[in-house]
């Protein structure tokens, strides 16, 4: 499950599958031992049928308990044996939730939600720095409304990891962020507090 | 109830007393009392109680200084879906699962499943019971824990299931003989660990044996009149709880007895049943195990030792609640749930269907209950 995949000349590492999905988003789960693939504000795919797919921003990670879990955190010490087999060995999924904001049909991107949701057990994989720099061409920032408008993902926190990430993947970093933020400030033009709060979370990138 | 109930409690605490007055007073009477036993169990063939060994009754040892990283330790369980009526398809399943921690590795998981069917289902010409079902179960898991320690790279293994290492099943009413032979095959299982040099043990968690206070009955009854006092039974109501829960400190086992009973006439040589009480709880808060184990085991100072700590340890893992850890897993890794079944029936009914074999279906009651979930 934590092979990377060869696809049209670039690496795609699969981080999950999909336990569950809307229009709007999708939760995928994988094992701890894929769990340093996937971060906060990375972009992310899932295959809509053989050709086309659709992106998604992972704006919570959580990693569930159990009964057993909770019940070895009360023990003195944790043995290494015991990690080592509740990362490997036991079924308590790492859970990824994932805003869609865009997908590839025909080769072209959209920054739209997608037709229909990906299918349960559909492979997650992490975009590359070229699709990074494909979904942002142009300079075009219509899927940020996605983010401005999600009511479940941390809006300010989110625009902050994903400018960080996406601005590294540019040819012109700073004049990708700049734009980006400009877009930010017009999206938000009529919310003062809404816009104070994003760009204290800009300031730190 | 609530009226009766201090009653009730006052008599259990004047048996506690009496019972633990006993102990003291035999405590260093072993080898006249095995004697004694020995001679109830010939006027008494069903007699089921300790039998002190080497060791002095009220002995409390505390675990030795081992280094446990060096220890390989395989846990096994067993779980099975039982044949029923109602479901829409016959069958039964076998399922045996282990985790093996060899030093310096990760655990490892094992898992095995036997499906039965078709003439599986009628030994004798009647539907399995769920005790003989129960009885395989028992014997893959013994099974399993032979084959992965002759697998294993590794020597001196620790092998551990949960429950008694006695097999238990449907000995009263052997149905075509199938109590015989899983016996066989469980005790072939046993000589196999011991040829391997491994070591093995039941863990029975929070017993309510009375095997210790059934001795006690003995040692205070006269010698002509054993078969009354066993008939009597002076200490009902009380378990060996009473007996060991307070002398044992924490990590503390008991004395290692011998288990007489009627199954010693299997169970021979090397494989004679014996056991101790553990306490895996902490200080001011006792929690007793039983842990039964093979004559070769119980005489060998230093593979007892090793059980001895290992058992502590993995009973610790888990904080609170004091169980070995390996153990819980292993029952994780065997266990069927529900939703498994469900699927497994499923697979099973579309195999047949696909084969043009027809499927009765469940029963309606099966039916309506499961629409009503």
């Amino acid at each position: 499950m934590n092979r990377p995949i060869q696809s049209t000349g670039n690496t795609r590492i699969e981080i999950g599958r999909l336990l569950r999905a809307g229009m709007t988003g999708f939760v995928a789960g994988c094992r701890v031992s894929q769990v340093n693939a996937p971060s906060f504000g990375a972009l992310v795919r899932a295959p809509l049928g053989a050709e086309n797919e659709v992106f998604g921003l992972i704006y919570d990670i959580r990693i569930e308990d159990d009964g057993l879990v909770k019940q070895l955190v009360t023990a003195e010490r944790v043995d290494e044996a015991v990690i080592a087999d509740s990362r490997l060995n036991r079924n308590v999924p790492i859970e990824m939730s994932v805003l869609a904001v865009g997908y590839r049909r025909a080769g072209r991107v959209y920054h739209l939600l997608p037709p229909r949701p990906p299918l349960s057990l559909d492979a997650l994989t992490l975009c590359s720095a070229a699709d990074l720099r494909a979904f942002t061409a142009r300079r075009r920032f219509g899927y940020l409304r996605f983010i401005l408008q999600s009511r479940e993902a941390p809006a300010g926190e989110l625009l902050a990891a994903h400018l960080q990430q996406a601005a590294a993947a540019q040819d012109d970093p700073a004049a990708w962020r700049e734009a980006a933020v400009r877009e930010i400030i017009t999206l938000l033009r009529d919310d003062y507090a809404a816009l104070m709060s994003v760009l204290s979370a800009l300031a730190e990138v | 109830m609530g009226e009766h109930a201090p009653l009730r409690e006052a008599k259990l605490r004047a048996l506690r007393e009496r019972a633990n007055r006993l102990l003291d007073e035999y405590a260093n009477a072993g080898e006249a009392l095995a004697d004694k036993v020995r001679a109830a169990a010939r006027q008494i063939p069903g007699l089921r109680c300790a039998r002190p060994e080497q060791e002095a009754l009220d002995l409390h040892q505390p675990p030795p200084d081992t280094d446990l990283s060096r220890i390989s330790i395989i846990a096994a369980d067993g779980s099975q879906i039982n044949p029923n009526r109602h479901a829409p398809v016959a069958y039964y399943l076998i399922n045996a699962g282990a985790i093996c921690l060899f030093p310096g590795e990760a655990p490892q998981e094992w898992v095995r499943s036997q499906l039965h069917y078709g003439d599986d289902l009628y030994p004798g010409g009647t539907l399995i019971s769920e005790g003989a079902v129960a009885l395989q179960r028992d014997v893959a898991e013994r099974t399993a824990l032979l084959a992965l320690v002759e697998g294993a790279p590794h020597q001196g293994i620790i092998t551990l299931t949960d429950g008694p290492l006695e097999l238990w099943g449907a000995k009263g009413r052997d149905e075509s003989g199938s109590f015989r032979q899983a016996l066989q095959r469980y005790l072939a299982a046993l000589r196999g660990l011991h040829r391997c040099g491994a070591v093995t043990a039941g863990y029975v968690d929070k017993p309510r044996a009375d095997l210790v206070l059934r001795l006690l009955e003995l040692a205070a009854a006269p010698e002509g009149d054993l078969r009354a006092a066993v008939r009597e039974g002076a200490f009902l109501g009380i378990t060996d709880w009473a007996l060991f829960a307070h002398r044992l400190g924490p990590g503390e086992r008991s004395a290692v007895f011998g288990l007489q009973s009627q199954s010693e006439q299997e169970y021979t040589g090397p494989l004679g049943l014996h056991f101790f009480y553990l306490n895996v709880g902490r200080a001011g808060k006792p929690y007793l195990a039983r842990v039964e184990i093979p004559r070769w085991v119980a005489q060998d100072a230093v593979q007892l030792g090793r059980l001895h700590a290992v058992l502590v340890y993995q009973a610790r893992l888990l904080g609170e609640r004091a169980y070995p850890y390996l153990l819980h897993r292993a029952h994780e890794v065997a266990v069927v749930r529900r939703e498994e079944q469900e699927q497994l029936t499923n697979m099973i009914v579309l195999e047949l269907l696909r084969q043009g074999v027809p499927v009765e279906g469940a029963s309606h009651k099966q039916a309506v209950k499961d629409t009503a979930r």
